[in-house]
């Protein structure tokens, strides 16, 4: 075997790989709901939330990561429901929820005498200690998302194009925002786990980014969003393996580059 | 005797404050009837509580002679409904043409598991063809101009087939060509397949042959003189 890539044969190395690849592979679909709901807000929003949850959670004695995670999915869930009952904006409402987290976070911190690195820690991300049942999970989420995509098709394509036509043709489109705001909620946390919060986007945005613009078609988008996902994520993985570096960077910056092909490829198309 | 398509009574409806205000209306079946009015005036909520999208406060609606009031009653609205909105042009979502009059089909002849068949592609193809858009087919949505999207829109209105057409200004920024062209080809459309068509708009142009045109103004509507 390769020198450099004999640290694979370590289980917690491979469980961090097949969690990056799964995670791209699948997470990376919700980036085109997304960016085609000019959702781009929301993420960043659900990661200061996170930042909260840690707080939270430290102060309560349990693990910060967990408390980012439940606390994510709860206000994904909040975000998905009162949006169109209170006629507001999602970006609206992401903007009260970024900077009300933000600021509760620091109050609990002050008050609490909560360690502020310790909190900051989940923006750094653990990928090393990927356990088994994370695997479990992560790829049950993907699962989840994919199945989301098949049985779902028609009715998110119509939400994505015309939430207003889909609405007048009867498609519960309340009910399809919800599903899509925990799923990406569920995403963030694990994300924020895997590659840190501040390179979430590179799992989450940066493939259908790249994707999006190549494409005429829904599923070709999804496709090649997908294949993107595990390429960058698997590339990245393998770079950081072959020069010793942080992993959720180097997965960033393959994510980086697929996407300044993709502008490349574009700008050759469009000559 | 011509029966009417859409009969309103009274019509009180809003958002927590009123904007109909016992709107009472008579839309004969196959019309081309048109809605004037002002910004805020109530044209859209017209269309909204036509469409079973907004439940009026009081008042009574009749669709091709059913009473609508249930939940079940608007769900068979909808489903009976084309409907077609202003020029989008924020969305960007990679979707063919095709797959875009496609999604017109759903909830009357495909949803959830009942996927497209090929009547569905052949009655798709068959409506790109009225609207001159056939050979656009396998494009990107994306890379069209706003009258060949608008043009793509009244397809995709039309393949589900409806018995009453509702267009929400659908020629809001467009260029003068491109409304010219859409009024001609929705009249000649209308006139073609007899399908009762409700045209709101906040202005008046040339070109609209209505049937019979009506002004709405804070909630209350009024004969226009100029049919």
């Amino acid at each position: 075997m390769i020198e450099w890539l004999e640290p694979l044969q370590i289980p917690i190395i491979r469980n961090s790989l097949i969690g990056l690849m799964l995670a791209g592979g699948m997470f990376s679909l919700l980036g085109v709901v997304v960016i085609s709901l000019n959702l781009t807000g929301l993420r960043f929003t659900l990661m200061h939330v996170g930042l909260l949850g840690a707080a939270v959670g430290i102060s309560l004695g349990i693990s910060p990561t967990t408390g980012a995670f439940i606390l994510i999915i709860i206000i994904s869930g909040l975000l998905g429901t009162i949006g169109d009952r209170l006629q507001l904006s999602v970006n609206s409402l992401s903007g009260l929820f970024m900077t009300g987290s933000l600021a509760v976070a620091f109050l609990i911190l002050a008050r609490s005498g909560v360690p502020a690195m310790e909190v900051f820690g989940i923006f750094a991300g653990s990928i090393l200690f990927l356990t088994t049942v994370d695997l479990v999970v992560i790829a049950s989420l993907g699962l989840l998302i994919l199945s989301v995509f098949f049985f779902g098709f028609r009715e998110i394509q119509l939400t994505l194009v015309d939430k207003d036509l889909a609405k007048s043709l009867g498609v519960p489109v309340g009910l399809i925002h919800l599903i899509i705001f925990l799923l990406l909620g569920s995403a963030v946390a694990f994300a924020l786990k895997l590659v840190g919060a501040l390179l979430v986007d590179s799992v989450l945005l940066l493939p259908a980014m790249a994707a999006l613009p190549l494409t005429s078609g829904l599923k070709s988008a999804l496709f090649l969003t997908s294949l993107f996902g595990m390429l960058s994520s698997t590339s990245g993985f393998l770079l950081a393996l072959r020069f010793d570096l942080p992993v959720g960077a180097s997965v960033a910056v393959s994510g980086t580059g697929i996407l300044l092909l993709s502008l490349l490829v574009q700008r050759r198309n469009r000559k | 005797m011509r029966v009417n398509a859409v009969e309103l009574k009274d019509i009180h409806a809003g958002y927590g404050f009123e904007v109909l205000k016992g709107l009472t209306l008579s839309i004969p079946s196959g019309s081309l009837f048109g809605i004037f009015g002002p910004n805020g005036a109530g044209k859209s909520t017209l269309l909204k509580v036509i469409g079973g999208l907004l439940v009026p406060d009081s008042g009574h609606l009749f669709v091709l002679e059913r009473k609508v009031s249930s939940e079940a009653d608007r769900y068979w609205l909808k489903r009976n409904i084309g409907y077609l909105a202003q020029i989008q042009s924020t969305n960007q979502l990679p979707i063919t043409v095709e797959d875009t009059v496609l999604l017109g089909r759903w909830g009357r002849f495909f949803y959830g598991m009942k996927r497209p068949n090929m009547t569905d592609y052949l009655r798709v193809e068959e409506t790109l063809a009225l609207v001159g858009m056939v050979e656009f087919r396998k494009r990107d949505w994306r890379s069209l101009s706003g009258g060949q999207r608008q043009r793509v829109a009244l397809a995709r209105a039309l393949v589900r087939d409806p018995h009453i057409l509702l267009m929400d200004e659908p020629t809001t920024y467009l260029d003068q060509k491109a409304q010219d062209e859409l009024i001609e080809l929705i009249t000649r459309l209308q006139s073609q397949l007899q399908i009762t068509s409700i045209v709101v708009t906040h202005q008046l142009q040339s070109g609209w042959q209505f049937s019979q045109s009506w002004q709405i103004n804070h909630g209350l509507i009024s004969r226009c003189c100029v049919d």
